[in-house]
């Protein structure tokens, strides 16, 4: 599939279809022109080594084909962290990307002067553009009027009137487009005070001459104006460079300026003489939303609402997504029985396509009600603007530990499943509290770790120590993961990433009344996507433990197994149970029973034996397969539950056969707690793994996996030594 | 009376002389309106009072006290 998407993108970069970016304020509507422009002849493409999407569609004009791109959303050209750097770096066609031939600005009718300044860094660039103005309809409602004709004049290019959301204008825009594209026009660029176009010009210089890649004036610009722009990178002396920086700025200084806001300084002031007369306001702009936030900002009805807000979210994940999960897991059985057999004559193939295949990539599309579900909620939040208002809200939460408000959402709907939960932390826009959250998702307990609490709780709290013992254990299990995660976040956040953090401004959008449309978009899209990569990767981790539970297959071990029971008749074996011991050494003898009981000496100190040891191994793929491993091991079959009495009863009564505690019983208090401990810390999802590698990179992903594991296996054994003192 | 941003109070409205970061963020916080001579008014604060929120040039936007901190005002 992916291959695919390569070869499509090559052969249209071949046949060179003129390149048409969206370009814009974060929340003006890019996306949802884009889409309205493309349908659904669109592909995401992964930004390289970047996890910031740039989305390309096809958008076909009377018989010429464009390419359209969707770029993520930006106040301004400030570079620093790398998805920022995605709208530089394109707009200068720089790392062999395809300049755009016609920029199209996106711009907030509701907000003009402060959706322009991006408008006019642009024009730096020398790229033709035409503007869409947007959202309309927002803005005579709120009393703003334009005067569309002074603006196309006083800019000197096209001008649409669009609504995005009902498609007003996408016509019009279509002909401006291909209009443009025959008769480009160019924005005014500003005109730059002497010393800032000298000091630009001593950069770009001087860049050369210290063996940096060749700058444009509008990269230069950067240079001057960002402490740490990205720009840089390829120059080792930093010092000569900052000399340069820093004459330049002391002559800013003699202007009366300072150099840090000197640039959006002069751009309003440029903004402000073209703009004259474009705007005007009938009577004081309406604030619609100022009295529902005044409800839903409130100290302590806010506080509450959000919470309401947020149980009904998780709620809903829970319950509406069950039944849709059991439909999958019916239709997974379904399929199990109808080819199974098919296949009766080649056992090998059976139990590849059955139990590897079918039922390994049936465990992850049971997810996807879940996905489709959290991203719907996701999308209606974003749409009606509570999100950023619920952002607002719990920020301080998580300010502290380099999160922010908007971690809230992905962590907590990893609670039911960590990979919506990494795919839905693309709405942070701060690379650092993004990596942090993703990195910290797979630590809150998903619904997959709840069939392991489940059976140890009810096997061994519970019996024990009364169901409200049990209940305090299930509670406990799902907070250790976040009592940890947060720490650890602040651990990282102040010892290792040398990423600076983002200042967490945020602008609350209008209150609006999302539309379907766009709401079933994202779930299409999100759900495709999932579907698509985390299916293929899920598919292998398949196959290749299938491959090392199944094989050697040698049929002498089933021979002597048959042999020992016809030698030992009347000791009231069913035929069943046959069938399961041969199962169950079979599986001992298997590359993972072998590597299980060769790696159980790393969990002697836990407590585990082998069999533990090969339950623990075995579900690394995906944690829920520890029950039916734990089946097979247990001679039981792997259709258990974790409600199963059986298995259960055999687990009580399991005692070591050898070695020092010979005897005595293999699951003590600390031996389960421990086990428990391990899976609530452990990353024993290969989904999650490579939605990380996707999101972030492989180095990510194994420092993820090696971390959490590590971690993981140090608290069991703490507490397998710990209890073992009373 | 001078003073920085978070120290206002809801409800009161100031002048912004200086802001007082490196430049990349003093950068961002310029284009969002936050600039020198403009007025901005306080409008309410989180439940656990960080972030706050504020208006400028008719726009609502909400930041953190640190960054709060870095903005000088002017209270009339
Ligand atoms: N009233 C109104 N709302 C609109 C219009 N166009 C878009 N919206 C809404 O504005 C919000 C943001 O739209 P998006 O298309 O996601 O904006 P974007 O520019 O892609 O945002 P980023 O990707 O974050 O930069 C959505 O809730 C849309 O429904 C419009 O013309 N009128
Ligand atoms: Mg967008």
């Amino acid at each position: 599939m992916i291959m695919a998407t390569e070869f499509k993108k090559t052969s249209q970069s071949a046949n060179k279809s003129p390149l048409v970016a969206l370009v814009g304020n974060p929340n003006t509507g890019k996306s949802t022109l884009f889409n309205r422009l493309t349908g659904l002849r669109q592909h995401i493409a992964n930004y390289p080594g970047v996890t910031v999407e740039k989305k390309s569609g096809l958008l076909r004009i009377g018989h010429q084909d464009l390419d359209l791109l969707d770029l993520p959303g930006c106040y301004n050209l400030t570079a620093v962290s790398r998805d920022e750097r995605v709208v530089m770096d394109v707009l200068g066609g720089r790392h062999g990307l395809r300049r755009p031939d016609l920029l199209v600005f996106v711009v907030d009718a509701s907000n003009l002067k402060r959706n322009l300044l991006l408008a006019s860094q642009c024009a730096e660039l020398g790229i033709p553009a035409i503007m869409a103005l947007n959202q309309c309809d927002a803005a005579k409602r709120n009393g703003i009027h334009i005067d569309t004709a002074l603006l196309a004049k006083q800019f000197g290019i096209p001008v649409v009137e669009t609504v995005a959301t009902r498609g007003r204008g996408v016509d019009d825009l279509k002909s401006a487009i291909s209009n443009a594209l025959a008769n480009p026009s160019f924005l005014p660029r500003i005109q730059w005070p002497e010393c800032i176009a000298k000091g630009c010009q001593v950069l770009q210089s001087g860049v050369k001459d210290l063996g940096g890649e060749g700058v444009t004036q509008a990269e230069a610009l950067r240079v001057l104006f960002d402490s740490d722009s990205v720009f840089t990178c390829g120059i080792s002396d930093k010092i000569c460079l900052k000399k340069m920086v820093d004459a330049a700025h002391h002559d800013i200084r003699g202007l009366g300026l300072s150099p840090g806001s000197a640039e959006a300084v002069l751009h309003y002031r440029h903004l402000e003489s073209l703009l004259d007369g474009v705007v005007t306001t009938s009577g004081p702009v309406a604030r619609s939303h100022e009295s529902i936030d005044a409800i839903l900002l409130h100290r302590v009805w806010g506080t509450l609402i959000f919470f309401v807000v947020m149980y009904v979210v998780f709620q809903s994940l829970y319950s509406w997504a069950g039944p849709l999960m059991d439909l999958i897991d019916a239709l997974t059985g379904m399929a199990q029985g109808f080819i199974s057999p098919l296949l009766e004559n080649t056992p090998v193939l059976q139990s590849l396509i059955c139990g590897g295949i079918i039922s390994g990539v049936g465990g992850v599309l049971v997810f996807l009600p879940q996905i489709l579900i959290l991203f719907f909620f996701i999308s209606l939040l974003e749409d009606t603007g509570y999100m950023a208002r619920a952002a607002f809200l719990v920020d301080k939460l998580f300010s502290w530990c380099g999160l922010n408000g908007r971690s809230f959402v992905p962590l907590l709907s990893s609670y039911a499943c960590a990979i919506p939960g990494v795919m839905a932390a693309r709405t942070l826009s701060d690379p650092k509290a993004r990596l942090t959250t993703i990195l910290m998702a797979p630590f809150m307990s998903c619904s997959a770790r709840l069939p392991v609490y489940i059976l140890l709780i009810g096997t061994f709290i519970e019996p024990r120590y009364g169901a409200f013992a049990a209940g305090w254990a299930l509670f406990a299990m799902h907070f250790i993961g976040l009592a940890l995660a947060l720490p650890l976040a602040w651990l990282l956040n102040t010892f290792f990433l040398k990423i600076k953090p983002q200042p967490f401004i945020l602008e609350m959008p209008d209150y609006r009344v999302p539309t379907l449309r766009n709401i079933f978009h994202r779930m299409w899209e999100r759900g495709r996507e999932f579907v698509l990569r985390a299916g293929t990767v899920i598919l292998a981790f398949s196959i290749i433990i299938w491959c090392l539970l199944y094989f050697p297959r040698n049929p002498d071990v089933a021979e002597k197994i048959r042999s020992d029971f016809s030698a030992s008749t009347g000791t009231g074996i069913s035929n069943e149970n046959l069938e399961h011991r041969i199962e169950s050494a079979y599986i001992e003898q298997s590359y993972l029973g072998r590597f299980g009981k060769a790696v159980q000496p790393v969990f002697e100190p836990a407590g585990f034996d082998w069999k533990i040891t090969v339950g623990v191994l075995s579900s690394f793929p995906a944690r829920e397969v520890i029950i039916a491993t734990m089946g097979i091991i247990y001679n039981l079959g792997a259709d258990v539950d974790e409600g199963s009495e059986d298995l259960r009863t055999i687990l009580q009564n399991e005692k070591w056969t050898s070695g020092p505690r010979i005897g005595q019983p293999v699951y003590t208090l600390p031996v389960v707690i421990g086990i428990m401990v391990f899976f609530a810390l452990c990353m024993q999802c290969g989904a999650t793994v490579a939605i990380i590698a996707r999101e972030l990179d492989w180095r990510w992903a194994t420092f993820s996996f090696f971390g959490m594991t590590t971690l993981a296996w140090i608290s069991a054994v703490v507490i397998f030594q710990i209890g073992n003192l009373f | 009376m001078n003073g920085t941003l978070d120290r206002l109070q809801v409800g009161e409205s100031a002048e912004i002389i200086d802001i007082s970061s490196d430049c990349t963020r003093a950068g961002r916080m310029a284009t969002l309106g936050f600039i020198t001579g403009r007025r901005v008014t306080v409008t309410r604060l989180a439940p656990l009072g960080d972030p706050i929120s504020v208006e400028i040039d008719g726009q609502e936007i909400s930041l953190r006290r640190a960054e709060a901190r870095l903005i000088a005002v002017k209270q009339a």
